[in-house]
């Protein structure tokens, strides 16, 4: 069961227009495995995450979340949605609604739990992030790390089976990375399947399974953490890897 | 009325008063002689103008039995007899006779002496000019007393009615009679834009139409939102029919005058067989304007939501309506309520043109009393109850505007000054961006 795949990607491939950003990646996610994907600018990360959840719509190739193909048609995607936790770079918290209401939007409209379970789950999940203190306050009130740990509440609170994590540091002023990155840690450490698309790469050594390195809509290497950064294959990741540290 | 006295019916019906009078020519003696002591006889009472308030000129009549040295009315309390002059005459066959009399007034109290005593016989005509009647009318009665060869008598007091009057009426009345009123009138344009007299009578009278102008605005508007809420998800539908049909109509009714979307519906309605009152036809076609207008101010405050909202919604598994109802529109609501009290505005304003089909609204008011008295007086009333509406709506949109522009600048510290103006200040607290920074949302006419 546990090296079963719980996110397979196959020949997957996704173009806007005629921009190929994804030519045929290959990837199985098994439950429990923390993910980084590194990667340049434009090489099609967050697009690969994206197709994972369709928030992209895969031009070619499939899909696969436990036994439901994601990319078909008559795939109800809102239930699949359900299962799949996703925090953004940019946050996305609901503006009118406060850190509580934020994290039991969901839970009430789509889990159909009842008020009082789904404010209960999102005091839970708010001090699982740390932010016991900060239930009652809206979004404009927060730091950005705060708003970050906010959103990862709110995607837990869904009982997730896999998360996606897009750069969710990058908008963080430096002082405020940690906090987050802190909250991934142990979540990994909870257990959580995760894939993690981030430039931190203290992060990635210290609690990825796995990175992946893609470049211009590929897979270029990948391996644990020690093969990829300490002895790395490919060119490109050489280059990208100088040039980062 | 049909049961009112003979002599009340006279008063009010001319004819029959003639009737009466010549049967009182011939067949009063022998009635006199039947009732002796009553040395007067047909007493009646008519008045010229029937509107209170107003001067008015009292004719009384009577058959004399008796030789008569003087005679007493007594008017009801609140008739105004001091600037009256009499006018007593004797009607032999059909000649006058000028009679001396000599009149004294204590009060509502008039007492005329005639020197000589009107002899038996004579019909008495006294007129008594310039009365001014009360304000409120009715029935009212006049009590009659006289003098007869040293002996007093009285007949029955004959009764008349006039109107009540507006207070409006009055007020203009007495407007006329200020010499501040008069010198003010002597300016061209104070009297033809703002006399005071035509201030007191259109401003009661506009109200009516005022409230109508209200009504019409909101009933349509609440329809207009529900239509134009429709319209703008109907545009961003992806069934492409749904779509056009949608972009359709919003450019149709955009595009075209909504004056002459009125005339078709005052006029194509009709022909189609749907007879529906005026005022309905009317909140109907201000309804279905203002919702294409309203639909493309929901559509630009929707699309001015960051997409990363619906992303964000999307990936808990909520459904494009969850996400649109629980996530969007929420937020949507304060971004497009200014450009929305605009469109009230805009909407309140345009009732104005239902005038030209009929319906009795504050502009067809002011139109027919500034015809009917030419003055320009009713349309500046007019004017100021159209601001009465618009100027505090206008001052609310500005402070929303102000309000939304510290709020959104707030949370977009890479773009501070895109609201820019007087009205930006930097928000206390200062988190990035939630969110893209303004409601791209256009002036809708
Ligand atoms: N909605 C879109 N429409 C058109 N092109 C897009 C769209 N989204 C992404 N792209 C293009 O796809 C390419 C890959 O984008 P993607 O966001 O997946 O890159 P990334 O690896 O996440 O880069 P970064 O590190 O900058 O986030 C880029 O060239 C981008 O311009
Ligand atoms: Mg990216």
């Amino acid at each position: 069961m546990s090296d079963q795949a719980i996110v397979r990607i196959r020949g997957l491939r996704k173009a806007f227009g005629d921009n190929e950003v994804l030519r045929g990646v290959d990837m199985d996610v098994v439950k429990g495995e923390v993910v980084v994907i590194l990667g340049p600018s434009g090489s099609g990360k967050s697009t690969l995450l994206r197709c994972v959840n369709r928030l992209e719509e895969p031009t070619g190739g499939e899909v696969w979340f436990e036994d439901v193909q994601v990319n078909l048609p008559k795939t109800d995607i809102n239930k699949v949605r359900e299962r799949i936790g996703m925090v953004f770079q940019s946050f996305n918290l609901f503006p009118h609604l406060t850190a509580k209401g934020n994290v039991m939007l969901a839970q009430r409209k789509v889990l159909g739990r009842s008020k009082e379970e789904a404010a209960r789950i999102a005091v839970e999940q708010l001090e699982r992030v740390g932010l016991d203190d900060r239930i009652d306050y809206y979004p404009a009130q927060l730091s950005g790390g705060q708003q970050q740990r906010v959103a990862i509440a709110r995607a837990l609170a869904m009982d997730p089976h896999v998360m996606l994590f897009d750069e969710v540091t990058s908008a963080l002023d430096p002082e405020l990375v940690r906090g987050v990155l802190d909250v991934m840690k142990q979540l990994a450490g909870a257990g959580m399947t995760m894939m993690v698309v981030t430039h931190e790469m203290g992060f990635a050594r210290d609690v990825a399974d796995r990175v992946v390195f893609m470049d211009e809509g590929v897979i270029v290497e990948q391996g644990s953490p020690a093969e990829v950064f300490d002895h790395p294959q490919h060119e490109r990741t050489q280059d990208f890897l100088g040039h980062i540290t | 009325m049909g049961t009112a006295s003979p002599r009340a019916l006279n008063s009010r019906w001319p004819a029959v008063a003639v009737v009466l009078l010549a049967m009182a020519l011939f067949v009063v003696p022998a009635i006199a002689a039947a009732a002796p002591g009553d040395a007067l006889v047909g007493v009646e009472i008519t008045l010229n103008n029937t509107s209170g308030g107003s001067l008015t000129r009292f004719t009384f009549v009577a058959k004399s039995a008796a030789p008569i040295d003087s005679l007493d009315l007594a008017f009801p309390r609140g008739f105004d007899l001091s600037k009256i002059t009499l006018d007593v005459v004797t009607l032999e066959g059909l000649t006058r006779v000028p009679v001396t009399a000599k009149h004294e007034v204590d009060g509502t109290a008039l007492k005329m002496t005639f020197s000589p005593p009107i002899g038996s016989g004579a019909t008495i005509r006294a007129q008594i000019r310039d009365v001014r009647l009360p304000a409120t009318g009715g029935e009212h009665e006049v009590g009659v007393t006289y003098v007869s060869q040293g002996t007093a008598g009285s007949v029955a007091s004959p009764e008349f009615t006039f109107e009540t009057v507006k207070t409006s009426e009055l007020l203009s009345r007495w407007l006329d009679e200020q010499p501040w009123v008069k010198s003010w009138n002597t300016v061209d344009a104070l009297r033809l834009f703002a006399q005071p007299q035509k201030i007191a009578i259109a401003v009661p009278l506009l109200f009516v139409g005022w409230l109508t102008s209200i009504t019409l605005v909101a009933i349509a508007f609440p329809f207009a939102i529900v239509g134009g809420l429709a319209l703008a998800f109907a545009r961003m539908s992806k069934i492409p029919p749904v779509r056009w049909f949608a972009g359709l109509y919003i450019n149709v009714i955009r595009g075209t005058p909504l004056f002459l979307q009125i005339y078709i519906a005052f006029v194509g309605l009709p022909i189609a067989g749907v007879r529906a009152p005026l005022f309905i036809t009317g909140v109907l076609v201000l309804a279905l304007n203002s919702s294409a207008y309203l639909a493309e101010i929901f559509r630009a405050g929707i699309q001015s939501i960051h997409k990363g909202q619906f992303e964000a919604a999307s990936s808990v598994g909520m459904t494009y309506w969850q996400a649109m109802q629980h996530v969007i529109v929420p937020q949507t609501v304060k971004r497009v309520l200014p450009t929305m009290t605009s469109e009230f505005i805009l909407l309140f304003k345009d009732t104005a043109l239902l005038s030209a089909v009929g319906v009795f609204e504050l502009m067809l008011y002011s139109n027919s009393i500034a015809t009917r008295s030419g003055n320009l007086t009713p349309f500046v009333v007019a004017a100021v109850y159209y601001l009465i509406i618009t100027i505090p709506l206008i001052n609310w949109v500005g402070r929303l505007e102000a309000k939304l522009a510290v709020a959104e600048g707030g949370q977009t510290p890479q773009n501070p000054n895109k609201r820019g103006g007087l009205f930006w200040r930097p928000a206390s607290a200062g988190p990035i961006a939630e969110y893209e920074a303004s409601a791209e949302v256009h002036e809708s006419r």
